[in-house]
């Protein structure tokens, strides 16, 4: 077998990456070509007709032409996220994040900017069915009708609720009114992920004032309900040329996540050793550990003494019962409580009126407790782990009734299915983190005929409907006291309840903390269970934004996998793409290996998200499904597992193939107070100089900032409707992304260095790609903008090869969506849906570069620095991303470029990028 | 020694004697059908057929342009409200209609389907009259603020009892006026005068015009204004 080199791929260029697809062959192109033709020739009498229709009567709201934005809140793991969203003619089309919002400040993530296309999926569910087959709302409601009235003379004895834990106060209030109507009636929570609370009280921390912050499993930048907030506070003490400033990270978890490519200090290892290494930081005993432990330790420990009441010990939730007692009393320890608080619960969670979850509801089914069972948003079938037998559980209520937005695993086999209303259909409420109560604001009414989950409960109790405004605003009004409405409109204007209203504080019980984890058993290597970086439990499965979205550091695209550090791969001979069968505690799934840099040897980490079979069209049967071996709800960590190679392969496809920088220094670090590199030599140019006259659109990015989430690359593929193109297209390379994140690798084990690079188009001002176009469909613009000019471009892909950076992408195919698809509704109607055979690349965002200039001009100002904020800028919650005027010398773009360390990509091919970047920060300990 | 064998005849010539003049007839012929094709072709994109100019779309509504402008004096953004705000110039939703006419001329027949509108609910579907294709981000608002006035680019709609396309509306035509926009410039209190024509010294006043609002033709012309 020939040595495995992770970084350095055999086939860098896939076999068949200039063929067309396979479902297309030669013949069934000349025959769809020569029916086109056809076609053509009947319609090509005059230019096209357009008909307008305008309003019969406007809405005062609305201005066609003009986008319209509202403030609304999408849940993340039942918490707000606060957004403003962008509609125009009453669709929305874009989601940004709340600036008013303190768990969003502004910022996005990749899975809320993809949450827009969830609610144009044309899978979703939109009518009733009743055992598979089409029904009304009125064929429920009589049938439902009859049941609560059997149900209520026995108070309710019979009836269970599952829904997923939230922290929305209406959904609360209404539960408990069911509750207090039904009081035998029992309401279960299932959620396949974290719980963020624990003895009724969950933990909250003041990133951006921490010196030194200790990361034990926990991928806070990312992955957490206040992750948007960490990472912005994390980012402030992280510039490029940040000094002293500079926090210190250290993180020791088992496989490499966004935080802990972000660490200055990272050790890659197995949960099952922690316990020794928090120990030995403890106590300073590191004679058992390895080398490597035994530096980490060492150097942690001595940095712990020496930041005293300014280090922050942070636990993943995923962590067990003692990290995340060790990580509690560190901080007490450390005299740094006041950046690590806790205060109660907000999430249902904990909530004293809750009979528990997926475990305690089969118990119940299975002793036939349960008559009547209502599931509300949520998808035990598929995310319950295969302990719960839940499929087969479900056969023992009488009456099954599943509200969820896809027919999903669990809707096909209840007896009632009922379409749930997107969040951007209904209205609501919920909270933050932080506890900060925002308004759910729809956008648009439900496209079909759909009810939330708050409605729903409402019904159930009750037998009458009523809308999910009143609700709302039932719940909000005791609160207010006086001047209910001009409060009322004050929130939904802001987004968040933000002038003092409080609603009483939700029961919290402090028993029944978290489920048990599994007994760790000796022998075989240690699986781990995580929430997909794009799909999460499996949510987000039929998204196709997330699904073509590179995971971080494997670049994996439309598939799930079973990660294997490199060496372990090699020492198990297996190859990336072979499937192998991981068995576990009397489980076995198959699944093929992708190869994870930074992961602790010894351990596997697989997935959720994948294998999928009623997720619809994008989702079904991509991957594979890692619940078939979770032992339970909560657990995370399952030892003994045994790996066997199958001697299948199965394709895998990746966005990058190549992760070394060979001696280029495309990543560049710099240490506080580091020397920069000298700057460039200037290497003249026979074109004129820039800048001139005007403005000069550039880009600035701070690589020591950027923690590589990908939000940017979503917010660009919703801003600029930009296709996916599935897998068979991706595998030859042909994904359509305008901005990437390029990852590199130096260094191995507790020495891996990870640079993440995000890459729009440079905007040379020397292009090449101008250069070479025959028909002049890529100019320059005189404010500097590389423009690409779709009506000319003939598809000679001449520009693309010779782009240095490779950010130009061509539509080999037609990649819109079928014409009637509801998805066209998402598309923003200020940027061209481009055709098959043109090339197309980052604009800058020109169409907001536009809107904004001409905003100025109509009101007769000069247009101010911060007016134009491209997609990616505006997501990225890390502040890395910096656009503006080069041509005025007190923008922010103008001080970034300034600084020391300022660098552009290959930049002795003399292009003269305008986007340029700031050295990574790495700020090690001084060696004790 | 043979005889040496008998010579056949040679075979009759393929063409006559006409042979070479038809040759080059039918090269000719050829040649102008060519040119010909070329022209109807050329002919065929700059007709009034295919850019409208000067004809009128059927209407869903007889409306006309003379008597509410050029007659009554109706200012343009009554009706085309969000001219001066939004890239879309707007038309005026039924309900406008109704301002006047739940009072006036309510029950002719030419009113009728403005009543069927506002009775049902239905949208009136007008033809549009002025089309760009979908690859050009036309707006109207920054056209207004900078001193181009309705009748330059829709022409005398006062004038006209039905609507017609009254310019080209290609890319030269708008290219034209972004090399020079001098000649098309008005004080914005005259943008809406529906009777303006130019003064003879529009050139120098143009001018003036652009320094005032700060119009810069080199940026007018980069691809990305109307392209994006």
């Amino acid at each position: 077998m020939p040595p495995l080199n992770p970084l350095r791929p055999a086939d860098e260029f896939p076999a068949g990456a200039s063929d067309p697809p396979d479902a297309i062959g030669r013949r069934d192109f000349l025959r769809l070509a020569g029916a086109s033709a056809a076609l053509a020739g009947l319609s090509g009498c005059g230019p096209p007709a357009k008909t307008l229709a305008p309003y019969v009567v406007q809405p005062e709201s609305i201005i066609p032409g003009k986008a319209a934005y509202y403030a609304t809140a999408m849940p993340w793991e039942g918490y707000a996220r606060g957004l403003v969203a962008e509609a125009h003619e009453g669709r929305p089309t874009k989601l940004e994040g709340n600036p008013e919002a303190a768990e969003s400040l502004g910022a996005t993530d990749a899975q809320t900017q993809a949450s827009v296309l969830s609610l144009y999926d044309p899978d979703r569910s939109r009518s009733p069915r009743r055992g598979g087959f089409p029904a009304s709302w009125d064929a429920f409601e009589a049938e439902w009708g009859a049941r609560r009235q059997a149900l209520a003379a026995k108070g309710g004895a019979g009836l269970a609720l599952l829904a997923e834990p939230t922290t929305s106060p209406t959904f609360r209030r209404e539960m408990r009114r069911l509750l207090e109507r039904l009081p035998r009636a029992r309401w279960y929570q299932h959620t396949a992920l974290a719980r963020y609370d624990r003895n009724g009280r969950q933990a909250d921390a003041a990133v951006g004032e921490a010196d030194l912050i200790f990361a034990i499993g926990s991928d806070f930048l990312i992955s957490h309900p206040a992750a948007l907030r960490y990472a912005r506070d994390f980012a402030r003490r992280r510039r490029s040329r940040g000094g002293a400033r500079a926090n210190r990270l250290y993180v020791a978890e088992a496989a490499l996540t966004v935080t802990g490519s972000m660490a200055d200090h990272r050790l890659p290892i197995l949960p099952g050793r922690l316990a020794a290494l928090l120990a030995a930081i403890d106590g300073g005993e590191t004679a058992g550990l390895p080398a490597a432990e035994r530096e980490f330790a060492s150097r942690l420990r001595a940095d712990l003494a020496r930041h005293g009441g300014r280090a922050l010990c942070l636990a993943g939730p995923e962590q067990e019962g003692h990290v995340q007692e060790w990580a509690a009393k560190c901080n007490a320890r450390s005299g740094s409580a006041r950046l690590a608080w806790d205060g109660p619960a907000l999430r249902s969670d904990a909530d004293p009126g809750s009979a528990g979850g997926l475990r305690e509801l089969a118990g119940a089914l299975e002793a036939g407790e349960v008559s009547d069972l209502v599931i509300l948003g949520c998808n035990p079938v598929y995310t319950g782990a295969p302990g719960a037998d839940f499929a087969e559980r479900l056969a023992d209520a009488a009456f099954t009734v599943h509200l969820g937005s896809y027919a999903d695993e669990t809707g096909v086999l209840c007896g009632w299915h009922l379409p749930e209303s997107h969040y951007l259909e209904a209205w609501g409420d919920l909270l933050g983190y932080g506890g900060q109560a925002l308004i759910q604001q729809p956008l648009i009414d439900p496209l079909y005929s759909s009810r939330s989950a708050a409605e729903m409960v409402r019904f159930l109790a009750d037998g009458m409907a009523a809308p999910g405004y009143d609700l709302v605003r039932e719940t909000w009004r005791a609160a207010a006291g006086k001047d209910f409405e001009g409060r009322w409109a004050g929130w939904l204007n802001r987004g968040v309840v933000d002038d003092g209203t409080r609603l009483p504080a939700p029961p919290v019980s402090a028993a029944g903390g978290r489920p048990e984890q599994a007994a760790p058993a000796g022998g075989g290597l240690t699986l781990l269970f995580r929430p997909d970086p794009n799909l999460g439990d499996g949510r987000w499965s039929n998204n196709a934004w997330l699904q073509e979205l590179p995971r971080p550091f494997t670049t994996l695209v439309w598939d799930n996998a079973a990660c294997l550090s490199p060496d372990l791969a090699g020492r198990l001979g297996v190859r990336e793409g072979d499937v192998i069968e991981l068995s576990c505690g009397g489980r076995r799934i198959s699944a093929p290996v992708a190869l994870a840099r930074g992961q602790a040897d010894g351990c596997v980490v697989v997935h959720f998200g994948g294998g999928r079979t009623a997720a619809g069209g994008v989702g079904n049967g991509r991957g594979f499904d890692a619940y078939r071996l979770r032992p339970g709800e909560g657990v995370w960590r399952a030892e003994g597992l045994e790996i066997r190679p199958t001697g299948a392969w199965q394709r895998l496809v990746f966005t990058q193939h190549h992760f070394a920088m060979d001696g280029r220094d495309l990543a560049r670090w710099t240490e506080p107070g580091g020397r920069a590199a000298p700057a460039e030599p200037d290497r003249g140019s026979l074109f004129p100089p820039w800048p001139r006259p005007g403005h000069a659109w550039a880009m600035s990015i701070d690589l020591a900032s950027c923690i590589g989430c990908n939000a940017c690359v979503a917010a660009c593929q919703a801003e600029n409707n930009i296709p996916v193109v599935g897998p068979e297209e991706a595998f030859r390379g042909r994904e359509m992304h305008w901005i990437r994140i390029a990852r590199y690798f130096e260094g191995e084990g507790s020495g891996l260095r990870v640079a993440a690079l995000p890459l729009p188009c440079m905007h040379c001002e020397n292009a090449p790609c101008e250069l070479v176009c025959p028909v002049g469909a890529t100019v320059h613009s005189s404010e500097g903008l590389n423009q690409m000019i779709y009506n000319r471009c003939v598809g000679t892909r001449y520009c693309s090869n010779n782009c240095p950076y490779k950010v130009r992408r061509f539509n080999f195919f037609d990649y819109r969506a079928p014409a009637d698809s509801p998805v066209h509704l998402q598309q923003n109607p200020n940027v061209t849906v481009r055709q098959r055979g043109v090339m197309e690349k980052c604009t800058y965002c020109v169409q907001r570069i536009d809107e904004a200039r001409i905003a100025a001009e109509v009101a007769g100002r000069a247009l101010r620095d911060g007016d134009i904020r491209t997609a990616c800028q505006q997501a990225c919650p890390a502040e890395a991303i910096v656009f503006g005027d080069l041509a005025d010398p007190q923008s922010a773009v103008s001080r970034r470029k300034r600084e020391e360390g300022d660098y552009g990509l290959l930049t002795d091919l003399n292009t003269r990028p305008r986007t340029t970047y700031l050295p990574k920060l790495s700020n090690p300990a001084p060696l004790a | 020694m043979s005889e040496p064998a008998p010579q056949r005849p040679p075979p009759a010539p393929l063409f006559g004697a006409g042979g070479t003049a038809l040759y080059r007839a039918a090269l000719g012929v050829v040649a102008l059908s060519l040119l010909g094709a070329a022209t109807a072709v050329f002919a065929y994109f700059h007709a009034p057929w295919w850019t409208r100019v000067g004809y009128a779309e059927d209407q869903p509504v007889l409306f006309s342009h003379r008597h509410h402008v050029g007659e009554l004096h109706i200012d343009c953004r009554f009706c085309h409200s969000s001219v001066e705000h939004s890239a879309f110039a707007g038309l005026p939703p039924t309900e406008t209609c109704l301002t006047c006419h739940s009072q006036v001329f309510t029950d002719t027949a030419m009113l009728r389907p403005v009543v069927a509108s506002a009775e049902r609910g239905r949208p009136l579907r007008w033809q549009a009259v002025t089309r760009l294709p979908d690859h050009v981000y036309f707006d109207h608002s920054i056209h207004i603020a900078k001193g181009v006035g309705c009748t330059t680019c829709h022409g005398e709609v006062g004038q006209m009892a039905l609507l017609a396309k009254a310019e080209r509306v290609d890319m030269r035509w708008c290219v034209d006026c972004h090399r020079n926009p001098a000649r098309a410039l008005r004080p914005r209190d005259e943008v809406f005068e529906a009777d303006w024509h130019p003064p003879a010294d529009q050139e120098q006043r143009g001018r003036a015009l652009m320094a005032a609002y700060h119009i810069n033709t080199t940026f007018l012309t980069d691809c990305n204004t109307c392209h994006r």
